[in-house]
């Protein structure tokens, strides 16, 4: 079946300009307007302007649902897309606002009125066919092979659009295997116990809104579904490699899931909820063929979404039930991993800081599971990160549309990374690896930019824990 | 909006800093209170003081309103743009301008939000004291409009004991630096009267404010009762019992069910009847003790469990059915009001038990969180505004608790401000006279009305600015005519007899030469109406007095016509030990106020200077003395006052409960006002346990230079002694000197015994000298000579300098007795020096100074040379005594400018036929006076 022809046909026509809002009005009312989010929002601290705060756009969208703003506005539409969509004002609402299910309803709203930019619908076109991204990421590491990239971004000045071609170039690069991982062994004697303690329900963040699910509830160790995801799998493949690696010598065997596409984030966040839905349905078909019990995914940003795929679904007559059931199996790898008595690797003699990718810590409302993984790997330094669960400022395509904030809010944590002089920063997400290592690699710093588990899948092989 | 003025202001602030779209207006069509909408007229966000000024000065050329608003957390309405209202946001004033960890202050400006103060002063192991509930975002500027209070300000204290400087653009766009650290500012309070008037007298930029030291340790409680009145009953205990805890938080039963229901759940039983959060901190030593002396409180109030923290995640546990109160019952009902009012505390458990009985009247949900420590409930109101009969019933229920806060001797508000929301209930508490001050008063500093329209004061209220003082007339006549109406005569039948003295009688409050004005002395307020009335009418101009000691030491002019002392009017008026606060006339002693409060072993914990002194001075001169640091001064002490202007009508001001934002504050304005203003009749005042020990270690020296770090350190030290003193006396011949340096400990006995071993050790570190501890007589001895230091001298005068200058502050006041006279010889006389807390004010004093005829002149230049000198480093020369001669070159009348025109403004408020003395400033007041703490 392919992807048309799961697009749905009962909303033929579809509902007038703010109808969708409307719908929601009674989520809308739960704030109460106590203004607690606007200090945690990045872009009302860069702008200081409260149509780009949390309580200002939910106060646009009730305007919209009360009929007193035309969705169509271009202020309405400007507001909601400067959004990074990174739901720290999730977290601090003490009235368990869903700012992120309101904010794809109204960004729905902007694409239905024509708002969406020819850009972004181009990207979200393309991630929305699998032959066409594979083939895009084919090229991209293509180019990333020839080191061009790592150059242009040391090198390219920071005017015009060679600052969008320098950063574009900086992603790039960051994506690409460190081979450096491999010198950090330190063959120490490994000393203590074979496996490190699970940690509780501490990790879920305790918030109105909800917390992440616990992932030390009991996990079958057969019938595990990975998910790759495009980007990841396209440009972070050996991440990919080093999941399954170590979540075997974990006990977790990850069965093969054809059929499975991209996560639909990006036209979530982007206000294409058709092309989402779709994608969210051929995603639950996959895996349910496959079986799967339980789904791991090692890209926050698209755990983030796929736990959500029940209100995604939630109004569609054939997929709300399967959706709900495959939501509630999603699980982020390192809730799998802390929840787990972990398999003690090999030292590393690293100095490291970790990095709380919105989309796992606001969104998914899961904390300190990535550092608390590391916990397997004996040497290693870690080092306090200021503002850790502040926003890099990657947001999925933000990097792109919004060079210009993007870059102001990724300012911050790369000056932060840089002080905490650490080899390493982590964080599991691609587009935080991305954009924190872009930022690191124009500043020309040494800091090289990770995802956890690589570090722990290279603290396995010193182990010989794969022989 | 006026196309020009559009652009005009965006040249000011740039394009983002903009905001005219009708759609992106409605973002700030409401604040914290969702009840309201106002779309604003245009909205525009500075980023510094010089953008704010330029901004304020354009809209109040085309006589546009404006509203300031911080982060619109308020809940009463304040930032509501009104009156079509141009909003001037502080979004982007966001930085925080400079932070002194040694000196304990923060310069900010006034968009910085309450909690990231907190978070930058951390590292240093200190803190932003007053925390309200919503300082995750509100701003400072914010807490100062509103006075802002917390759960900690039981012990703390609201914004107002915190804040020592702003800088303030008046409606007009002026700019003015009030207060300022380390300094004297002369004349009225500026700072006190702009902090808690919400918005309405002009846009605060940048505020100054102390810092104090985080507690080293801190124990939490939780204490489950079956019913309201036993968790009341136990607050009354703890407090009976001298303990001065940092929060006594009280929760009843609807909320705990709400609490426990919703993800917020905490563990409290859900049978509860109430739940009582009492934490304590200071010293670690002794804490232990304390807590388990609160605990024995309770469960001899009949606490059914007790729980206590044993970590800091246990201590959030036990406090988030508290925190976490607001988000949980917002949950379970569509809408919710926040009510806010205090009460005395006493009078808690009656007014709970009528608010209850409000609530089934008009079948609403009421549940109920406050801060039983002071008072201060927040009523919730559940309701669903769909219900237009609910909505109605809820405003009927507000307004008759606020009738039932009000009868039970409380107020309307105690921290979310009056704003929109509470302005009819105004006329509740105050009288006409009351609410035609503030209207005037708010007109001194916004006399167009475009500052925050529409707000406090109900409508029609907003007065005109009332006619200036014609103090010059009022003096000409006094000189020229030869014998104004003998006001002994004039007095005949007014009062009885023994209410005036004259010739010898009169001698004790003659301060003038020549022969002493009759003295009244009435008994009673009303009396003292009369009489200026009297005075109103005749003519005659009225120095105001207690027991006369100080009388003209600050009065350049000619003597007055009459004397009105206070010193026969002495009672209690009131006293409820378990409010911890008492009413007293002003005539009443220092001396006979701590005798009688011994008995309830409470205290009233000022120490200021002087000898036979009267509350009503010590109010009137706002002067603190050693243990104002600690402790807050009298602005902070003073509660409430009842007072009769200059053209005698009678009025009172704040309350007689702790936390009270209702209108304008009126005290803050009395209080330092040295008798130019009004007649204090009688002052309701803050009370303290009295503390179980009190001790004074010293160390002596040959001079002040030697122990200058041993009062660096033992000020800055995390035990914050209650004073920290530093006295130098010369002997005669001015040439050897004796230093001595007090530290003054009070607290329970082990607190004390861990403070005196710790402060030991710090004196011993800076190689001081011997550390004694005094034995009682010779501490009352230390303190007194503390005090006298200006008695019985001809010249005293206050000192100041930023921290890094305490040098040139030294090096000044040595040289203050060494002046060349009209014949060029070298004039050495013996100064007392005394140097207070954190090293940045001395206090001297020198005695006999004799003034022949041409040495007056000389004195005044050589202290106006001082005074320049200390200006350039940041500092200033305060004149507290001095001979008239010396005083007449030193001091004149309100100067031109901004600032002056405020304070002759404010004067004509109270006195308009300026029948009390003029306010008096130095001669080089310059025009922006302010700013201790360097601006970068
Ligand atoms: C959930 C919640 C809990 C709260 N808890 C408390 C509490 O415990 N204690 C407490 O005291 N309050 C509390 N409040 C009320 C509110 O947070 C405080 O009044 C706070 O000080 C307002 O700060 P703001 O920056 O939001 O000011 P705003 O709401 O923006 O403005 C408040 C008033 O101040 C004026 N103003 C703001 N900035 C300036 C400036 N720079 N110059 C002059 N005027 C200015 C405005 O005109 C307005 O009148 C609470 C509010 C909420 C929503
Ligand atoms: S914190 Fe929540 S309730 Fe408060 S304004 Fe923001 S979204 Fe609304
Ligand atoms: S999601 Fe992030 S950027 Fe968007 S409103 Fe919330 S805090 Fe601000
Ligand atoms: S991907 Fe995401 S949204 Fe997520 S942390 Fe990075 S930038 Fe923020």
């Amino acid at each position: 079946m392919s992807l048309a022809e799961k697009a749905p046909t009962h909303l033929e026509g579809g509902p007038r300009p703010g109808d969708a809002l409307k719908f929601e009005v009674d989520k809308l009312l739960t704030c109460v307007h106590c203004g607690f989010c606007l200090p945690a929002c990045p872009t009302y601290r860069l702008l200081g302007d409260e149509n780009d705060s949390p309580r200002g756009r939910l106060h646009l969208m009730r305007a919209v649902a009360e009929g007193r703003l035309d969705p169509a506005t271009p202020a309405f539409q400007l507001h909601l897309d400067r959004c990074l969509g990174c739901r720290a004002c999730e977290t601090v609402c003490p009235s368990g606002v869903r700012y992120g299910e309101l904010l794809e309803v109204a960004r729905d709203e902007v694409a239905r009125a024509g708002g969406m930019r020819w850009s972004v619908r181009a990207m979200l076109g393309l991630f929305a066919r699998p032959a066409a991204t594979r083939a895009a990421m084919a090229v991209a590491r293509a180019v990333r092979a020839t080191g061009l990239p790592a150059l242009m971004a040391r090198l390219l000045p920071s005017w015009r659009w060679m600052a969008g071609l320098r950063l574009a170039s900086g992603m790039l690069a960051a994506s690409a295997r460190w081979p450096g991982l491999r010198e950090t062994g330190r063959h120490l004697e490994e000393s203590g116990e074979d496996t490190v303690a699970p940690l509780g329900r501490g990790h879920v963040l305790e918030r109105a809104s909800g917390g992440g699910t616990d992932g030390s509830a009991d996990a079958p160790s057969e019938r595990v579904g990975l998910f790759l995801g495009c980007v990841q799998q396209g440009l972070f493949g050996h991440v990919n490699e080093a999941t399954a690696r170590v979540l075997t010598v974990n006990d977790l065997r990850t069965m093969d899931v054809p059929g499975q596409v991209c996560c639909g984030a990006l036209h979530v966040h982007g206000g294409d909820l058709e092309t989402a839905r779709a994608l969210a349905r051929a995603n639950v078909d996959a895996f349910t063929a496959a079986g799967a019990e339980m789904v791991i995914v090692n890209a926050a940003g698209c755990g983030a979404v796929m736990k959500e795929y029940d209100l995604l679904l939630e109004h569609d007559p054939v997929y709300a039930e399967r959706a709900r059931a495959f939501a509630a199996s999603v699980r982020d790898l390192s809730e799998v991993l802390a929840g787990r008595g972990l398999c003690r690797g090999a030292p590393l003699s690293l100095t490291i800081t970790t990095d709380a990718p919105c989309h796992l810590l606001h969104a998914q409302g899961v904390a300190q599971t990535p550092a608390k993984m590391l916990d397997a790997v004996p040497g290693l330094r870690v080092v306090m990160l200021r503002g850790a669960e502040e926003c890099c400022g990657g947001a999925g395509i933000y990097g792109v549309t919004h060079p210009d904030l993007g870059g102001q809010i990724g300012a911050d944590k790369v000056a932060a990374v840089i002080a905490t002089d650490a080899d390493v920063v982590v964080t599991p997400n691609p587009g935080c690896v991305m954009q924190i290592g872009a930022g690191l690699a124009t500043e020309r710093v040494r800091t090289r930019t990770l995802q956890p588990v690589e570090i722990l899948d290279e603290s396995y092989r010193q182990a010989g824990r794969y022989q | 909006m006026p196309h020009q003025l559009t652009r005009a202001l965006r040249a000011l602030v740039g394009d983002g800093g903009l905001i005219t779209e009708p759609s992106r207006l409605i973002a700030y069509e409401s604040d914290g209170l969702v009840a309201y909408r106002y779309l604003p007229r245009a909205v525009v966000l500075p980023t510094d003081t010089d953008q704010a000024a330029a901004v304020l000065a354009r809209l109040h050329r085309d006589r546009i309103p404006f509203v300031p608003r911080g982060a619109g957390t308020g809940l009463s309405g304040g930032a509501l743009a009104t009156g079509e209202a141009v909003l001037v946001s502080t979004s982007r004033m966001n930085r925080i301008v400079a932070l002194d960890p040694i000196a304990r202050v923060a310069r900010v400006q006034a968009g910085v939000v309450n909690a990231d103060l907190s978070a930058a002063a951390l590292p240093y192991g200190l803190q932003y004291a007053p925390d309200p509930s919503s300082q995750a975002a509100c701003t400072l500027g914010g807490n100062v409009a509103e006075n802002s209070g917390g759960p900690h300000c039981l012990k703390y204290g609201v914004t107002s004991r915190w804040v020592t400087g702003l800088t303030f653009v008046l409606p007009n766009g002026r700019v003015l630096e009030l207060g300022g650290w380390g300094r004297d500012a002369p004349g009225y309070d500026l700072v006190g009267v702009v902090v808690g008037s919400e918005g309405c007298f002009g846009l605060v930029t940048e505020i100054e404010v102390r810092l104090t030291p985080i507690p080293e340790g801190v124990r939490t409680l939780l204490a489950i009762f079956d019913d309201l009145e036993a968790a009341g009953t136990a607050v009354t205990g703890i407090i009976a019992s001298g303990l001065l805890p940092c929060a006594l938080e009280i929760i009843d039963a609807e909320t705990i069910r709400a609490v426990e229901a919703s993800v917020f759940a905490a563990g409290y039983p859900t049978d509860a009847g109430a739940a009582l959060v009492v934490e304590m901190d200071g010293t670690d030593a002794g804490l232990d003790a304390e807590a388990d002396h609160a605990e024995a409180c309770c469960r001899a109030a009949g606490a059914s469990e007790v729980r206590r923290a044993r970590s800091e995640r246990e201590r959030l546990t036990l406090w988030k059915g508290r925190k976490k109160a607001f988000g949980a019952m917002g949950r379970i009902a569509p809408d919710m009001l926040v009510q806010d009012a205090t009460v005395p505390r006493t009078r808690l458990p009656n007014v709970l038990h009528q608010v209850g009985e409000i609530g089934r009247t008009y079948g609403l949900r009421i549940a109920n969180v406050f801060h039983g420590g002071d008072g201060n409930l927040h009523p919730i109101i559940l309701f669903d505004r769909r219900d237009p009969d609910e909505v109605a019933r809820v405003d009927l229920a507000s307004r008759e608790i606020m009738r039932a806060c009000v009868a039970a001797g409380g107020t309307i508000t105690g921290e979310h401000g009056v704003g929109i929301d509470k302005r009819e209930y105004m006329e509740l508490v105050f009288s006409p006279t009351e609410l035609q001050l503030m209207a005037a008063v708010e007109a001194v500093f916004d006399p167009l009305g475009l500052c925050n329209p529409e707000k406090v004061l109900p409508a029609g209220w907003r007065g005109s600015l009332p006619k200036r003082a014609d103090q010059d007339r009022v003096r000409e006549r006094g000189a020229s005519v030869a014998n104004p109406a003998d006001p002994v005569a004039g007095l005949e039948g007014l009062l009885p007899h023994d209410r005036v003295r004259i010739g010898d009688a009169a001698a004790p409050w003659s301060a003038w030469g020549g022969s002493p004005p009759p003295v009244v002395l009435p008994r009673a307020t009303e009396e003292a109406v009369a009489v200026i009335l009297r005075a109103n009418a005749e003519g005659w101009r009225v120095a105001l007095a207690g027991s006369g000691t100080w009388l003209g030491s600050l009065d350049s002019g000619s003597p007055p016509d009459l004397v009105l002392s206070t010193a026969h009017m002495d009672r209690v008026l009131e006293y409820e030990p378990g409010d911890l606060t008492m009413t007293v006339e002003a005539g009443m002693r220092l001396s006979a106020l701590d005798h009688r409060l011994a008995r309830n072993r409470q205290w009233w914990p000022l120490d200021p200077p002087g000898r036979r002194r009267t509350l009503g001075a010590v109010v009137s001169t706002g002067v603190s003395g050693p243990t104002g640091a600690a402790w807050g001064g009298p602005r902070d002490l003073a509660l409430g006052l009842s007072a009769v202007t200059g053209d005698g009508r009678a009025f009172r001001a704040g309350g007689r409960v702790v936390k009270n934002v209702a209108g304008f504050d009126l005290v803050r304005l009395l209080v330092g006002s040295c008798g130019t203003l009004a007649f204090v009749g009688d002052v309701t005042l803050r009370l303290f346990p009295r503390p179980a020990m009190d001790r004074t270690l010293v160390v002596r020296g040959a001079c002040l230079e030697q122990l200058r770090e041993a009062v660096s350190v033992a000020a800055s030290h995390r035990v914050t002694p209650t004073a920290v003193e530093l006295l130098e006396c010369s002997r005669s011949n001015g040439h050897s000197r004796e230093a001595i340096l007090g530290v003054r400990l009070v607290g329970s006995a082990e607190r004390v015994r861990e403070e005196r071993r710790l402060m030991r050790e710090v004196l011993l570190g800076v190689d001081a000298g011997v550390v004694d501890e005094l034995a009682t007589r010779a501490t009352e001895e230390f303190w007194r000579e503390v005090r006298l230091l200006e008695e019985e001298t001809d010249l005293a005068l206050r000192l100041s300098a930023p921290r890094e200058q305490t040098s040139k502050l030294i090096e000044a006041a040595r040289s203050v007795g060494q002046m060349r006279d009209g014949r060029n010889a070298l004039v050495g006389l013996p100064v007392s020096l005394a140097m207070s807390g954190g090293a940045s004010a001395l206090r001297v004093a020198v005695r006999d100074l004799c003034v022949e005829s041409g040495a007056a002149e000389h004195w005044a230049e050589h202290l106006t040379g001082l005074r320049r000198t200390l200006a350039h480093y940041g500092g200033s020369l305060t004149v507290v005594r001095a001979p008239t001669g010396i005083l007449r070159r030193l001091h004149k009348l309100a100067p031109p400018g901004p600032m002056g025109e405020l304070m002759t403004g404010l004067k004509a408020v109270f006195d308009p036929a300026g029948i009390l003395p003029a306010i008096h400033v130095p001669v080089d007041l310059p025009a922006r006076n302010g700013g201790g703490l360097a601006k970068t």
